[in-house]
């Protein structure tokens, strides 16, 4: 289980243990791009936002992978091409050994049993004009596994193992809470005992004691059915809590990969470390003591992303080769083999990234003014 | 254990009794609002007492002893007018010496499977082809969408016309010609709510789980654009009762010695002067089954989405809706009182 994966998707990662068994999931470069068209009657194709440019990404069995970013980053995108939503532009994604890259529907059907998606809005992701029960059941009926009696049943036992009451079968969405909606989602996500579950945003919708119950719940589900999860958020220590691996997005590629511990602790990339900075402590003597690394400038449109290293020019460490070369997402000297980042000058350790944060603000002053 | 005594126990709204609320389903509530509305409820019945007469008009007819299209020779006077209403002929006659009751009866019948028949299959059809206009989108969408405008832009009286003097006119082609004008409305609905349904995220959710697109359309899509279909599709009845009567008017529709309101209308014209029940009667019965249908129509939009304030409204504020579900919470009694 531990050996070299002999996986499609590019590259030997070494598994270094921990959890995370074989590869079950794996991205080759997946580009996903928007076409703009204008025109008339012929539409020419003018422009294209890049929303996931080049995403190489490996997810084991039975862990969590947190996915970061802020909006725009192409993750919400990301989550979609996995799940087979959107048909990729180029790449390639192996799921279990088997090639799932832009499969018609009717062969990607028996993928849909194994791959689910919790949304992240509670209110717009159920159908207000459908029961619960119906909607729930909706995968037994979809697929032909349960119906009727049968169906009801296994529906009850869904709703009971997410914190449901059983006797709501028959009612709306409408009538339900915030939390209580996302649990509804759970389960039906559950339904058919998928092995990947991309959860995009669960709880950015819900307060935060419904967060909490909603994580542990996860969790819980993790354990007792060997699920594996792509956890999707912009909170970063909500994926403190959940993630065993993380990686951070920046305008459609990883900036950053690594086990949770090397990330959030001894992270390379500078954009890793402004958003670290950025994340509030609830500590106030904490917060009060940290030095915040304030970026230059707004995250570039998708549709015109700069050259080379994406983050160049907000970056305090920026080169000449940074607009010049797209770094590669590798290990760096002194890292685990896990640890991997795609930068050119990664920041060293006890590196005050603040300080020059605020020179290139300062050097850029005179002509934002 | 009392309600009042588990809303203080401080326990999780998981925990609450399953008991303790009613749920009332949109179209629950909807059928309330619909209900205690007065002149819905007045239309409604009216349509139902028409509903009944067209039904029984064999009845009548034998009830009077006059059949629709026998002509009596005592039923009109020396100089071949028509009848007043008298003990013999309730409602008089018409310039043939038929009762006019039961002519006026036997049109019901017209009016009302033509109406309700070419309805339910605009409703089909236009249904049907919003929903796979607005979920396919691109080229079909784009074919369909031009097809729908092109339909919305005939008129209608020169095609029906040119229709039925090719085809000859009778009561399946006018059920058809009706059907044909009225589907590309309802069409052009149901597409737009269609395209921006597709966009929410539950019917991402649906493709997710690899629901096929019919299976999307009619089971995640359509319960959510009934409501303005049902709206439309009361008021398309009328619709299609006076175009049936514009027809028979023109003698474009069903063909005499059938009796339609429209073909009634359409003889009385040259002896209004002297037999003014001939016109009125007619006229009278169709102002009030189309009128009967409108109100049905508000009713049902208001009961499905109230909004606006209507004429009647005020009489509605006065009388409280009714209380949905046994009240959560015990009244509070006053402290003072002793037990």
């Amino acid at each position: 289980m531990n050996a070299v994966s002999a996986s499609a998707g590019g590259g030997a990662f070494p598994d270094s243990g921990t959890a995370g068994g074989d590869v079950l999931l794996s991205l080759d470069n997946v580009v996903k791009y928007y076409p703009v068209r204008v025109g008339v009657v012929i539409k020419r194709e003018v422009a294209a936002v890049k929303a996931v440019d080049g995403v190489d990404l490996e997810i084991r069995r039975g862990e969590t992978l947190g996915l970061v970013g802020e909006t725009g980053c192409g993750k919400s995108t990301l989550a979609r091409c996995i799940a087979g939503l959107h048909p990729v532009t180029s790449g390639r994604i192996t799921f279990d050994g088997d090639d799932i890259t832009n499969l018609s529907r009717r062969k990607m059907r028996p993928f849909r049993r194994d791959i689910q998606m919790i949304f992240q809005d509670p209110y717009g992701s159920l159908n207000p004009r459908r029961r619960v029960g119906s909607i729930i059941g909706d995968p037994f009926s979809v697929h032909n596994i349960a119906s009727g009696e049968e169906r009801k049943r296994r529906v009850q036992e869904l709703m009971e193992l997410v914190g449901l009451n059983p006797e709501h079968y028959n009612r709306f969405p409408a009538e339900f809470s915030g939390g209580q909606r996302q649990r509804i989602g759970v389960a039906r996500a559950l339904a058919l005992r998928p092995k990947l579950i991309i959860c995009d945003e669960p709880v950015s919708a819900l307060d935060v004691s419904i967060q909490a119950q909603i994580l542990n719940l996860l969790e819980d589900l993790q354990s007792d059915f060997g699920l594996t999860y792509v956890f999707i958020a912009h909170d970063l220590s909500v994926v403190r809590h959940v993630s065993d691996r993380v990686a951070v997005m920046y305008l459609g590629r990883i900036a950053e990969l690594g086990h949770r511990a090397d990330v959030y602790d001894s992270a390379r990339h500078p954009y890793t470390n402004a958003l670290l900075s950025a994340a509030p402590a609830a500590d106030p003597d904490e917060a009060a003591a940290r030095q915040r690394i304030i970026l230059v400038g707004d995250v570039p449109s998708p549709l015109a992303p700069p050259s080379g290293c994406r983050f160049h020019p907000r970056c305090p460490k920026a080169e000449e080769i940074c607009g010049k070369t797209d770094p590669v997402l590798e290990v760096k000297p002194g890292d685990p083999e896990t640890h991997r980042t795609a930068c050119h000058f990664p920041v060293g350790r006890g590196e005050d990234l603040a300080r020059a944060a605020d020179a290139l603000r300062a050097d850029a002053e005179p002509t934002l003014g | 254990m009392s309600l009042t005594e588990v809303q203080f126990a401080g326990t999780t709204v998981e925990e609450a009794p399953a008991v303790a609320i009613q749920g009332r389903s949109p179209w629950q509530l909807a059928w309330r609002r619909l209900r205690s509305d007065r002149m819905a409820v007045a239309s409604a019945v009216v349509i139902l007492l028409l509903c009944v007469v067209a039904l029984i008009a064999p009845l009548i007819a034998s009830a009077v002893g006059h059949p629709p299209a026998t002509q009596y020779p005592y039923g009109t006077t020396a100089q071949g007018l028509p009848r007043p209403p008298s003990g013999q002929f309730l409602l008089g006659t018409d310039n043939l010496g038929r009762d006019l009751l039961v002519r006026i009866a036997y049109g019901a019948r017209v009016s009302l499977l033509v109406g309700l028949s070419s309805t339910a299959i605009a409703v089909i059809a236009g249904v049907a082809v919003g929903l796979f206009a607005g979920f396919y989108g691109g080229v079909i969408d784009g074919m369909l969408a031009r097809f729908i405008d092109v339909v919305l832009a005939f008129p209608y009286l020169i095609l029906a016309l040119a229709l039925v003097t090719v085809v000859g006119a009778s009561l399946p082609i006018v059920i058809a010609v009706i059907a044909f004008f009225s589907w590309a409305a309802l069409a052009r609905i149901v597409r737009g709510q269609t395209l921006s349904i597709k966009e929410k995220e539950y019917i991402e959710a649906a493709r997710a789980i690899g629901a096929s697109p019919l299976r999307i359309m009619f089971i995640d899509i359509l319960p959510n654009v009934i409501a303005p279909v049902l709206v439309v599709a009361t008021l398309l009845v009328p619709t299609a009762i006076v175009f049936e009567s514009t027809l028979s008017y023109l003698g474009l529709g069903i063909q005499p010695p059938t009796a339609t309101w429209g073909n009634i209308i359409s003889d009385s014209q040259q002896f209004y002067q002297v037999a003014w029940w001939f016109l009125i009667f007619p006229c009278a019965v169709l102002l009030i089954a189309t009128l009967a249908f409108n109100l049905l129509g508000d009713g049902v939009r208001d009961a499905i989405d109230p909004g606006t304030e209507r004429v009647f409204a005020a009489r509605r504020r006065r009388r409280a809706l009714p209380v949905e579900g046994p009240p959560l919470v015990e009244p509070p009694r006053p402290a003072i009182e002793e037990e």
